[in-house]
């Protein structure tokens, strides 16, 4: 029963997603759905993606929470941590204890557990030939992630994928290089966005990104567009 | 719209990017002074004539700088511009004076470089003949001298950071951007400028800096000073 809620409330994902792909988006705004989404229906605490810079390093672009503890762990399995082995292998980690061997991604491993961490996923953001990232699952119980979830986060993955690399056919010019560059530059906006938010607002990170994204869709408008007119001044929240 | 003399030495500046020992050229395209020189000294950076239209104005800043005396000092101190349309006549800083009777200098301006609380140096203007600067001319000057502390003090901290910026410490630092320009009313470069500044002089990494703010360990009051009215 719960099963077939789950399959459903899935469907509805896709439906959602895809109909954004055709309205034309924010990639940024779409990565953070996406994320929302494998929080909301899989079996995992918290969700982040991943991209690969011009350097080939990977940046967290998007969070289930931006509380700077949870992002500085995922920043660190991209430094040296299952997300950078599953970038480079363009294959699926899976770690259902990561206790069990922790002096292979110590630093990783120390502060991940500090925060409840105890297994991790990461799915390889690949079309064709290229990699541009990867999609981290977290959960804060041992054990392997179920099949279905898996699955459901592989094709949650692949629409990210091809979201990103769709906008890039829109655009038509530019690269996929420009095309991560320009997802990675509207995150400096947006970080600089929440920090005016924090500070205007007295709230924390956490809760000022929160409300930048509430305000964006309340308005229907793109997450990085809102981002802007923080940062200008034109808007205050 | 003929073009303005201020607004091209503005555009000039603007554009100088790395030829930092272009800087004082501007002032005299569109100032009748006959020289300029600029340099930095004071709390934060090392004393040094970075720019000189000519050997006189060169030599004008550096004698300042090796007497610890002159217009330029009183500018960076005062926090405000220093007029002598008479400098002959003038007894304000008789060591100075005495060195450069030589080069007869009749008339000289001196305008602080500063960043907000931070100070960088002075701009020196000499004329050979005894003149005065209009109101308008000292706030275009004061203006131009807001571009060129930028410049210089971005060419002093972009030197330094000593590595670890690693892709956390940046969305930190983007974070504390955000919170910097909400408190002072700046834009985001001129708060990553202050953050960057404040690290400098601190000699801490920048994303300590940043984490100060973001919990609210440090504070920016209101940037004045900066000479930044509109002229």
């Amino acid at each position: 029963m719960i099963e077939t809620t789950r399959t459903e409330a899935l469907f509805d994902a896709f439906t959602t997603l895809a109909d954004t792909l055709v309205a034309g988006y924010d990639v940024l705004e779409l990565l953070q759905s996406l994320v929302e989404y494998c929080h909301d229906l899989l079996d995992v605490d918290s969700a982040g993606i991943l991209l690969a810079n011009p350097d080939g390093d990977l940046e967290v672009v998007a969070s289930t929470s931006e509380a700077n503890a949870l992002v500085e762990i995922m920043q660190l399995d991209a430094d040296a941590g299952p997300c950078l082995e599953s970038f480079r292998a363009r294959a699926v980690v899976s770690v259902p204890d990561i206790g069990v061997d922790s002096e292979r991604w110590p630093d990783f491993t120390s502060t991940a557990r500090t925060r409840g961490i105890h297994s991790v996923y990461a799915i390889p953001l690949r079309l064709r030939r290229s990699t541009i990232g990867t999609l981290d699952l977290m959960r804060n119980e041992r054990g392997e992630i179920d099949p279905f979830d898996v699955r459901a986060a592989q094709a949650l993955a692949d629409v990210a994928t091809i979201g990103i690399l769709q906008e890039r056919t829109i655009r038509d010019a530019s690269t996929i290089r420009d095309q991560l560059q320009q997802a990675l530059s509207t995150r400096i906006i947006i970080e600089q966005a929440t920090g005016v938010v924090a500070e205007t607002e007295k709230l924390s990170m956490d809760e000022a990104f929160a409300c930048i994204r509430g305000h964006a869709r309340a308005r229907q408008t793109p997450l990085s567009m809102v981002a802007r007119q923080l940062v200008s001044g034109e808007i205050r929240l | 719209m003929t073009a303005d003399p201020f607004q091209t030495a503005s555009d000039v500046l603007s554009e100088a990017g790395g030829r930092i020992d272009e800087l004082a050229r501007p002032f005299v395209r569109f100032l009748p002074v006959s020289g300029a020189s600029i340099s930095t000294f004071g709390s934060l950076l090392g004393a040094e004539t970075i720019s000189a239209t000519d050997a006189r104005a060169g030599r004008v800043d550096e004698l300042q700088l090796d007497l610890g005396e002159g217009p330029c000092w009183d500018a960076l101190i005062t926090r405000a511009p220093v007029l002598e349309p008479d400098f002959a006549s003038s007894e304000t800083w008789p060591a100075f004076s005495d060195g450069i009777r030589e080069e007869n200098i009749a008339a000289i301006f001196a305008f602080p470089l500063m960043f907000g609380p931070l100070e960088i140096g002075a701009v020196d203007l000499y004329s050979s003949t005894p003149m005065q600067l209009t109101d308008l001319q000292q706030k275009q000057s004061m203006a131009l001298s807001a571009i060129v502390s930028r410049i210089l003090l971005r060419h002093a901290v972009s030197g330094g950071e000593p590595g670890e910026t690693t892709t956390f410490s940046r969305r930190l630092i983007h974070q504390a951007t955000g919170m910097v320009l909400a408190q002072l009313g700046t834009k985001a470069d001129d708060a990553y400028l202050i953050i960057q500044a404040r690290a400098f002089a601190d000699n801490r990494p920048m994303r300590d800096v940043a984490e100060d703010i973001i919990e609210r360990r440090i504070r920016f009051g209101t940037l004045r000073e900066t000479g930044e009215e509109t002229p």
